[in-house]
């Protein structure tokens, strides 16, 4: 547990979980790291065999407990190591999402980008994104919910 | 084809004669139908196989479990060798419909007669029917509304459309004669030799069907509109705060199929220092944890196939209008993927099929 200090809104260091698929995201990710490419240290990455093995508790767990935001990152569609795997992950995101929306809890926080082992930029700049957005959008109110 | 059925005495009665006549021929070996039992509080569905032992009542207005469920527990290890008639209602018969497509069960030597649906009253209420009326006579009348459950009187479709062989209610004069309406080649075989005449009254039928349909289309609407108001984390929380997570919404559930649940596992059994540490990120932590969690991620496992029978919320202990959110998130969700569960033996499940150039703002950007 980190001992950050978290402040009113666009002032916070939101906490954003990263789902991370073992053949792309996460070795855009390790690239971005070996390139000594920046990005904001918020995210904690969770590596993960493929997008489509993220199924919609571990999202959920992670916004219910009071993550800021959560990240699925996987192969570009067509190049996905287990062919299909990326194009399940988007219909259970877009399912969740869709639920989430008729819940009224924001499916914002919920993050899908396609990236390669070869994008260490890109996946630099997504999480700064992420970060960035998220900032605009506040502390998820979860953090205080203790009734869940 | 559609035909007549003459009744004799009373509406229950003439459909157990029908069944019986079906026993009798040999053509089934037994039949799974609302049987009453002793007592009259209560009615299942219940396997005969000798005749005499046949006294269904398939209006009795109760939904005690899912037909649709006892289907897939009976043959999902291997289905029947024997001739078998199954009578279900129409939400009994979507909830088979996706279990099929789960795999779940087999209709191998089984005939699907589905009965229209007048609407079912709470388990609480058919037990305890006040008065001395009967609560299927009732119905029949075209009359309790005001003590049916939720979910019927939302029903997307009371009618069970993709039934072998369809006994008609709605559009009949049920004084005179109800209706058999054959879909398949399996449902004629079955009325083949009866001699029954044709309906001749197809004009009324359709009509009748397009009205109740309307009719609960609108309640629906109205219902969503009612309860729209559920939402947000603070709503939310405060709808499911007398949860007690005891998952019978779960067990009770007719497309909730898998043998042990996520959250029936020991997925959740961690050493006190973590609970500790759930304690300290929060200042505080309510137990049983993760309720929410439960019925968020079980929305996701089991909406897209929901049929809205309604029976997590029959199953509730703590009567959570479960349907109030329900409808709604399962409304949503089909329409995002344009499914309608049950609709279609062949039409594919949205989980398990995919297009390269679908949901693009999901990914992208």
């Amino acid at each position: 547990m980190s001992e950050e200090k978290e402040k009113t809104k666009e002032d916070f260091e939101p906490k954003i979980v990263g789902f991370l698929c073992n053949w792309c995201s996460y070795a855009g990710a390790d690239l971005a790291g070996t390139s000594r490419i920046q990005y904001p240290p918020n995210i904690r990455v969770i590596r993960v065999m493929c997008s489509g093995a993220v199924d919609s508790v571990y999202v959920n767990r992670a916004l219910l407990e009071g993550a800021d935001a959560v990240f699925i990152g996987g192969c570009h569609p067509g190049d996905c190591h287990y062919l299909n795997g990326n194009y399940k992950a988007r219909r259970k995101m877009v399912l969740l999402k869709n639920i989430l929306t008729t819940l009224g809890m924001e499916p914002e926080r919920i993050w899908v980008r396609w990236i390669s082992a070869s994008e260490g930029q890109k996946f630099a700049d997504t999480v700064k994104e992420i970060v960035d957005e998220t900032k605009k959008l506040g502390p998820n109110p979860m953090k205080e919910k203790w009734n869940i | 084809m559609i035909y007549g059925l003459k009744i004799e005495n009373d509406v229950p009665k003439t459909v157990n004669n029908f069944l019986k006549q079906l026993l009798e021929s040999g053509k089934v070996e037994a039949v799974l139908a609302m049987q009453e039992t002793p007592s009259g509080r209560s009615a299942f569905p219940t396997m005969i196989s000798d005749p005499d032992k046949l006294d269904t009542n398939v209006f009795a207005p109760l939904l005690p479990v899912s037909t649709g469920a006892m289907v897939s527990r009976l043959t999902k290890v291997k289905g029947s060798k024997k001739p078998l008639a199954v009578v279900l209602r129409a939400c009994e018969l979507r909830a088979l419909t996706e279990l099929l497509k789960l795999k779940q069960a087999d209709l191998e030597n089984i005939v699907l007669i589905g009965v229209d649906c007048l609407g079912t009253f709470p388990m609480k209420i058919y037990s305890n029917y006040p008065g001395d009326e009967d609560p299927t006579e009732v119905v029949l009348k075209g009359e309790g509304e005001e003590d049916m459950r939720t979910a019927c009187l939302n029903c997307k479709d009371p009618v069970p459309e993709t039934a072998d062989l369809i006994i008609g209610i709605f559009g009949t004069d049920t004084g005179k004669s109800i209706l058999l309406d054959t879909r398949t080649e399996k449902g004629q075989e079955l009325i083949n030799d009866m001699g029954l005449s044709e309906f001749g009254n197809e004009k009324d039928r359709e009509k009748a069907v397009l009205d109740i349909r309307n009719k609960r289309d609108e309640a629906r609407k109205a219902f969503m509109e009612e309860h729209s108001d559920i939402i947000g984390v603070e709503k939310l929380l405060e709808f499911f705060d007398t949860c007690v997570n005891c998952h019978n919404c779960m067990k009770a559930c007719p497309i909730c199929y898998c043998r042990e649940c996520l959250f029936e596992s020991d997925v959740f059994d961690v050493e006190a220092s973590k609970y500790m540490a759930k304690a300290k990120s929060k200042g505080a932590y309510k137990t049983p944890t993760d309720s929410l969690l439960f019925h968020i991620t079980r929305f996701n496992h089991m909406i897209l196939s929901c049929v809205e029978c309604g029976l997590c919320e029959q199953a509730c202990p703590s009567d959570i209008p479960l349907m109030d959110i329900i409808t709604a998130i399962a409304e949503n969700a089909q329409a995002e993927f344009e499914y309608l569960p049950g609709r279609d033996p062949e039409e594919e499940m949205p989980m398990v099929v995919y297009r390269e150039d679908e949901f693009q703002d999901v990914g992208e950007g």
